[in-house]
């Protein structure tokens, strides 16, 4: 898998190509889709030194269409080789990377002095690239097989965590160790206190149980190791030449892998499966073999591999993904394997929403993302059809269209390895996605009956519940900042330490809200973080998850914003506009609650609302609690 | 895989285009490492691996560190590949 198979393999005119960029008609679209390609460590680090040549203006064109990320990098290994496979993996997943790396060595001393290089950088994240060696797992002071070495290995660990915690207010990026393909009494290894392996499988334990409850994240790159071999992984003859940690032909796959995480912390992991159906779901076409013709379920190899991939993607469902249908078929033929086929594992109600026509596939894509209100960047495509990627690559190229060879016993590793769905974080919200997108449609279907939308919302019976950033919802409202486009008034993204930030300063007021209805409970749906200034109350965060949009629930919320101001004895809400390309959604937003433009600046509009004069909205949403006003 | 110098010397011209971004030099059997400002620790890493993998061959830790000039590599090359 190291050799990214999902992703096709650049032209052979790639040298060229690079070559030419700065002539090229629309540099950016061509970048991208360099950048799209498995590179080698050589393509990545050309494509990287042409992108550098180009002009200020090219380069920031390109930079506006990417989520900007700032990683730093520390690591007892030389890490330079990584730069250009991770900036242009980055890019392939929609980051700007900006890489900083301290010096070879400097792993303490970079995080103890707050004033170090990487403290006083202000990063996102900074990766602690640490390999085994890293590690005193034989330390001279301890006797061997004595207890457990990892002990030690991992309070180091936790000291440099700390320190860059406390010093540089940036999360860390933890890496498991992977472990050497050497040694000493065999089996044994596993079984002996302060064995190698057996102090490494403790180690990688520790941390990952320590990081699943903390702000910082792991990459494992211990099972990225094993997916490769580590006989392969590890190469001596780098490390004793050049200190390079890892094979440098792994060096690529590492980078995408690592750029995956990234692409989790800033909530742009995939939202949405979309999936064909013949010979992508079953082997065989419904419409040409039948029911009996086609192959799905145990006792038949075809019918097996393809059962794999349904057991992948109801997995998938359940840790939050949401499943549609694009296929080229009769809607009732293809439904009725759904129904009748005893080798199915998915049913129909796995769906958020199931496609089956003759219209060509891109407009029905984009009419999945319609209904589910979800960008088209948010989607991976699948199918077994090449020209049907094809043509979705070129009309719709902000979707993700894996590569598959021909075998469907290939299928599952492939489309597993891509890491499409990578996840930082397992929030109640996650568990219960589909069954939302569910009531969304029973939601909708009323919307079609009732007399008006305001009886609509009458009808639907809502409960609104206030309450300040705590423990429990503090995940859920990170990965809020994080995703949330488009009813996002600021964009701002916080990571998990400024949140809590906000969280303990009393200079701030913080709101998590809940929705709920007769449908369900809708989890937390809105976040507002809000600024003391004199007597104003300024908006530095509103936003709102798209499924509860057109509800009237931020009226709700501005009711709320005012009584808090009042009983504060403040007299003015200020709220900030800054516009994106994702965010017109609520360009009038302000102005519709009955707020007074007040100036620009460059980096958008100011509105200002006086408390006195403030209109109550009374929306048919009932507040069931606050907790935010005392 | 029987080669002679000639044939493994265009094929490692095209390795070295691969490589390295800039070539101000004309590639020839005199090269060395200080005609090619990229050529540094790190880039040799790359480098080795290109041949490694296109060449099909393996060279050990002492051979790595000579490896410094175009004639070196070709020597070499031909030897493994014998």
């Amino acid at each position: 898998m190291h050799d990214l198979p999902w992703l096709l393999k650049p032209t052979d005119n790639f040298n060229e190509r690079c070559s030419m960029l700065a002539s090229h008609k629309e540099p950016v679209r061509e970048i991208l889709a360099l950048a799209n390609c498995a590179l080698t460590i050589n393509q990545s680090n050309r494509l990287y030194r042409a992108i550098q040549k180009l002009s200020a203006e090219i380069r920031a064109v390109l930079y506006g269409t990417l989520t900007p990320f700032k990683l730093g990098i520390v690591s007892n290994a030389t890490m330079d080789l990584i730069t250009p496979p991770l900036v242009t993996a980055a890019m392939r997943n929609g980051v700007n990377l900006e890489v900083i790396i301290a010096d070879f060595g400097q792993v303490a001393q970079e995080a103890l002095d707050p004033a170090s290089k990487l403290n006083q950088s202000k990063l996102d994240a900074v990766l602690l690239a640490l390999d085994y060696r890293a590690y005193s797992f034989f330390a001279k002071d301890s006797a061997p097989f004595e207890g457990k070495s990892s002990h030690k290995a991992f309070s180091y660990l936790q000291q440099i965590r700390e320190s860059f915690t406390n010093n540089g207010g940036m999360i860390c990026i933890t890496q498991t160790l992977a472990c050497p393909p050497y040694e000493l009494s065999g089996n044994f290894d596993a079984q002996l206190d302060g064995m190698l392996r057996r102090s490494i499988t403790e180690f990688n334990l520790t941390l990952a149980n320590d990081v699943r409850n903390s702000a910082d994240v792991m990459l494992d790159v211990s099972t990225m190791a094993n997916m490769v071999g580590t006989c392969q992984w590890f190469d001596e003859r780098q490390w004793y030449t050049s200190r390079v940690p890892m094979a440098n032909t792994f060096i690529p796959f590492y980078a995408e892998y690592l750029t995956k995480l990234i692409t989790a912390l800033r909530g742009k992991s995939k939202k949405c499966l979309v999936l064909d159906l013949d010979n992508t779901l079953w082997g065989g076409v419904i419409g040409d073999d039948g029911l009996e013709g086609i192959h799905i379920g145990q006792g038949h190899p075809i019918g097996e591999s393809f059962l794999a991939i349904q057991h992948w993607v109801k997995t998938l469902k359940e840790l939050g993904v949401i499943i549609a249908v694009c296929s080229k078929n009769e809607k009732n033929t293809a439904l009725e394997v759904f129904q009748k086929h005893s080798g199915m594992l998915l049913q129909e109600e796995d769906f958020a929403v199931f496609i089956a026509n003759w219209e060509d596939k891109a407009s029905n894509i984009r009419r999945i993302a319609e209904i589910l209100n979800i960008g088209l960047d948010a989607i991976v495509f699948v199918d077994d059809n090449p020209a049907e990627r094809e043509i979705i690559r070129t009309m719709l190229p902000e979707i993700s269209v894996p590569e598959l060879p021909k075998d469907p016993s290939q299928f599952l590793g492939i489309l597993c390895a891509a890491r499409y769905f990578e996840k930082i974080d397992f929030t109640a919200d996650d568990a219960q996605r589909n069954a939302q997108y569910a009531s969304n449609f029973r939601r909708q279907e009323i919307q079609k009956t009732a007399p008006s939308l305001e009886d609509y919302l009458i009808s639907l019976e809502m409960h609104i519940r206030f309450a300040p950033f705590d423990e429990m919802g503090r995940k859920r409202v990170v990965q809020l900042i994080n995703k949330t486009n488009q009813f996002n008034l600021t964009t701002y993204r916080y990571t998990e330490a400024e949140v809590l930030q906000f969280e303990e300063s009393d200079q701030n007021i913080t709101f998590q809200i809940h929705l709920q209805d007769k449908f369900g409970d809708n989890g937390m749906i809105s976040v507002v973080i809000c600024r003391i200034n004199g007597d104003c109350l300024e908006i530095d965060t509103w936003l709102m998850s798209c499924r509860v949009i057109k509800r009237r629930v931020e009226e709700a919320v501005c009711d709320e914003l005012v009584a808090l101001a009042r009983s504060k004895g403040m007299h003015k809400l200020r709220g900030f506009y800054r516009p994106t390309e994702k965010n017109k959604l609520v360009k009038e937003h302000y102005p519709q609650l009955g707020f007074e433009f007040a100036y620009s600046n460059d980096s958008g509009e100011v509105w200002e609302l006086s408390i006195e004069q403030y209109q109550k909205r009374n929306p048919p949403i009932k507040v069931e609690k606050s907790s935010v006003i005392v | 895989m029987k080669q002679d110098k000639a044939e493994i010397l265009e094929q490692l011209e095209l390795i070295f285009q691969d490589t390295f971004t800039e070539i101000n030099h004309t590639f020839s059997i005199d090269m060395a490492r200080d005609d090619i400002e990229e050529w540094d620790s790190l880039s040799h890493i790359r480098l080795l691996t290109a041949i490694e993998a296109g060449f099909g061959v393996q060279f050990d830790l002492d051979e790595i560190t000579n490896m410094n000039n175009v004639a070196t590599i070709v020597d070499l090359l031909s030897e493994k590949l014998q």
